[in-house]
């Protein structure tokens, strides 16, 4: 691969985040939050894979695997919290569960 | 070098035994009982008794050049050569070893006596907690080698006065006696320390380099570079320690705070107020007694100062009808004569006093207490009277320890008394004329004394309390009789086996002869001709005085009443009004204060103080308002200041590395 292509998977990388940001910011529903999140973590490992090729190195592969480690493991911590709050019978939206109590 | 282990070994155990029965007695003591408690507190400081002699016995056998040893127990700052030094130094001279002598021997006795004297209490375990405070304190205080730890302990025996004179709390008399007494402290307390700071950057060295240290050998050695003759520093530094001196020692102006301390349990008033606390002036003169030296100016106001003081309490003494102030007066006029002493630099004559003193007059303060136990608490000698037919070894005592203090020959009084007088006829220009005042002395001394035990107990009772006077039982009992004993005895055993034996000097004083020997503003010891001279006049002025007495108050002549009558009407008023100085400092310290301190609550308080700190506390509670909005509590909200955030960094990071 060329040198070439370094902007163009940057740039990917980098608009990828942007949406996952986008979907951070303005979406209410904590299902698509995390998407979003995940979108962003994803748009990580791009770059982490992009610039360790470019620099012939390892480490950016080694990162990559780490991210999506942490990722999976949150995932499962999420996933838990938006069940148990479901079953509490209240609507899944991240602006009510700005505050823990009832 | 083991002698070195041995000492600092006991020296280490004789402070820790008062600390151990305090703690013990306060932590433990009301849980554990009286039985308990009444055997550790004079336990404790019997145990610090028998190391005590153990010291003086390795003192005394120790030869002359070794009869000083320092121990250095830690370094608390150490900055090396050139720096500032400062450790727990405990020094064990001939002089510290008479004071601790006399600290746990009478220290002991006046414990025991407690036992029997606050039967009653149900504060015992404190107040045996507070005694073997104070003899800790005490000890610390004439053991410390450095001028920090001397200090310590001179602020820790106030302390301990404080809290035993305020022990009956309940009592609004004894709180302001002792908040009295602590104040008055307190001003010789920072007189001390500023001395301690005027040494401290004072001091240099042989060759001229200053010497960051009040460890007291290093400050006695160094004097001589440091300080020229007569110059003003070293007469600022003497003055200092000399009013920290007249504080604790209760002298003029610093007096008043003695009488009220009478307020405390009667073994408190014997224990502090008259054997040992009160005599920490006179210990503390004597050791630095180098530093004295080069100051004449300094030692002339202290002999003054004394004489002054010896003379106007003993005037006082005459009419009070407290028995306990007769006898706190009587304390403060022969500490007078030993600040007189160690004025003139006559130590060793001052330290004798001392010693013959705290027995006497622990005697007289437990006798007292005897009689207030048998009158329920009187002690207005005016209702008292004919006591002595039913406490004859109290009252026995109470002769011995009142001929003692009088002076008569062969009682301790005597030896020490007359001792100074006749250092007091070869000192100096000025002294001559104190020399006079100190006959009066004697004579007012003599009268008084008689005059207190001729009212409480001859005559006729007065009121129906003395019919059921009773002696107190052994505890109170024994060590009232063991210390008549030494009153009679201790002066012929120390001075008598010696000049016998053709030593010109007293056994007391060759022992003390180390300390003082490089002493150069000693006076020499009067020649035998001018101090049997001196003797004379002095037992005679004694003898007036006591006769005198007994014609006034026992026998009651007429014509001695018609004498007493016709004395000028302001004499009497003065003494019964202790010349007005409670009323003088009330006027012009305690109101005006007073005063001051209501204006600034009125006014100061309210609009400065306040204003300023609501001010401050108003301005914070305004800026924060603006700010509370940025708290919204929404996830989004954050999310988007830290995107907001990380995009700047990245804008400014690329700008700077463009």
């Amino acid at each position: 691969m060329s040198l070439d292509a370094f902007p163009w998977l940057i740039g990917l990388s980098t608009a990828i985040f942007m949406l996952g940001a986008l979907g951070v910011l303005i979406r209410r529903n904590p299902l698509v939050v995390f998407m979003s999140i995940e979108l962003m973590l994803n748009a990580v490992n791009l770059a982490f894979v992009t610039f360790g090729r470019f620099l012939n190195s390892e480490d950016g592969q080694i990162f990559a695997f780490m991210v999506v480690v942490v990722a999976a493991s949150e995932v499962v911590v999420g996933l838990a919290l938006i069940t148990t709050v479901f079953r509490t019978g209240r609507d899944l939206d991240v602006d009510d569960l700005s505050e823990m109590r009832e | 070098m083991t002698n070195v282990v041995l000492m600092g070994g006991l020296a280490g155990a004789l402070l820790l035994l008062p600390v151990i029965g305090c703690l013990l007695n306060g932590l433990l003591g009301d849980r554990l009982g009286r039985r308990f408690v009444n055997w550790v507190g004079p336990g404790a400081v019997a145990l610090a008794f028998v190391v005590a002699v153990i010291i003086l016995v390795q003192v005394v056998g120790a030869d002359s050049a070794h009869k000083t040893i320092t121990v250095r127990f830690w370094d608390w700052i150490n900055l090396g050569p050139n720096g500032l030094q400062l450790g727990f130094d405990v020094t064990i001279d001939p002089l510290t070893v008479v004071m601790i002598m006399v600290i746990t021997g009478v220290g002991f006795l006046i414990h025991v006596y407690s036992v029997g004297y606050m039967e009653h209490d149900p504060d015992v375990a404190r107040f045996f907690s507070y005694m073997n405070l104070f003899i800790f304190s005490m000890l610390l205080l004439v053991l410390a080698g450095d001028m920090l730890w001397l200090i310590v302990g001179w602020a820790l025996v106030a302390l301990s006065s404080y809290l035993l004179i305020g022990f009956w709390w309940r009592r609004p008399s004894a709180v302001v006696a002792a908040r009295k007494a602590f104040i008055t402290q307190v001003i010789g307390d920072v007189a001390l320390v500023i001395a301690a700071f005027m040494i401290l950057v004072n001091l240099r060295g042989q060759d001229g380099r200053g010497i960051f240290s009040i460890s007291l050998p290093t400050v006695f050695y160094n004097a001589q570079f440091s300080f020229a003759h007569g110059s003003v520093v070293i007469t600022a530094i003497c003055i200092l320690l000399a009013v920290g001196a007249f504080a604790k020692s209760a002298q003029f102006p610093l007096h008043t705070w003695l009488p009220d301390a009478m307020e405390g349990p009667t073994p408190v008033s014997a224990l502090i107020h008259a054997a040992t606390m009160v005599t920490a002036g006179v210990y503390l003169i004597a050791r630095f007694h180098t530093l004295f030296d080069l100051a004449p100016i300094a030692q002339g106001m202290v002999a003054c100062v004394g004489m002054g003081t010896a003379l106007m309490a003993g005037v006082i003494a005459l009419s009070q009808v407290d028995i306990k102030r007769v006898i706190a007066y009587s304390t403060m006029s022969q500490i007078g004569l030993m600040i007189f002493a160690v004025g003139i630099g006559a130590y060793t004559a001052g330290m004798f006093h001392f010693v013959t003193h705290a027995v006497f007059k622990a005697l007289l303060f437990m006798a007292a207490g005897n009689v207030i136990h048998a009158m329920n608490d009187e002690q207005d000698i005016r209702l008292m009277g004919g006591l002595g037919d039913r406490m004859r070894n109290t009252e026995r005592a109470f002769i011995a320890g009142s001929l003692a203090l009088a002076g008569i020959p062969i009682f301790a009084g005597w030896f020490s008394k007359e001792d100074i007088l006749g250092f007091g006829t070869v000192a100096g220009p000025a002294i001559p004329a104190l020399f006079i005042v100190g006959l009066i002395v004697n004579v007012l001394t003599g009268l008084y004394a008689i005059r207190l035990w001729a009212v409480v107990f001859r005559g006729e009772p007065q009121t129906a309390r003395p019919f059921q006077a009773h002696e107190p039982g052994r505890t109170m009992l024994w060590p009232v009789m063991i210390l008549g004993g030494l009153s009679v005895v201790l002066g012929i055993v120390i001075q008598w086996p010696f000049q016998i034996l053709g030593f010109s000097a007293h056994f007391l004083s060759s022992f003390m002869d180390p300390v003082f020997s490089s002493a150069t503003g000693v006076v020499t010891e009067p020649s035998t001709f001018r101090g049997a001279l001196a003797l004379a006049i002095g037992t005679i002025a004694s003898l007036i005085g006591v006769g005198a007495a007994v014609r006034i108050w026992y026998e009651k002549k007429p014509q001695a009443q018609e004498v007493v009558a016709r004395l000028p009407r302001l004499l009497p008023q003065l003494s019964w009004h202790k010349f007005y100085f409670d009323e003088l400092y009330d006027a012009v310290l305690v109101r005006p204060s007073r005063a001051a301190a209501s204006t600034a609550r009125r006014i100061l308080e309210p609009r400065v103080f306040d204003g300023w700190v609501r001010g401050v506390t108003q301005l914070f509670a305004d800026i924060s308002i603006d700010f509370r909005g940025v708290e919204t509590g929404l996830i989004r909200d954050y999310a988007t200041g830290m995107l907001i955030f990380a995009g700047v960094f990245v804008a400014v990071g690329y700008l700077i590395t463009r």
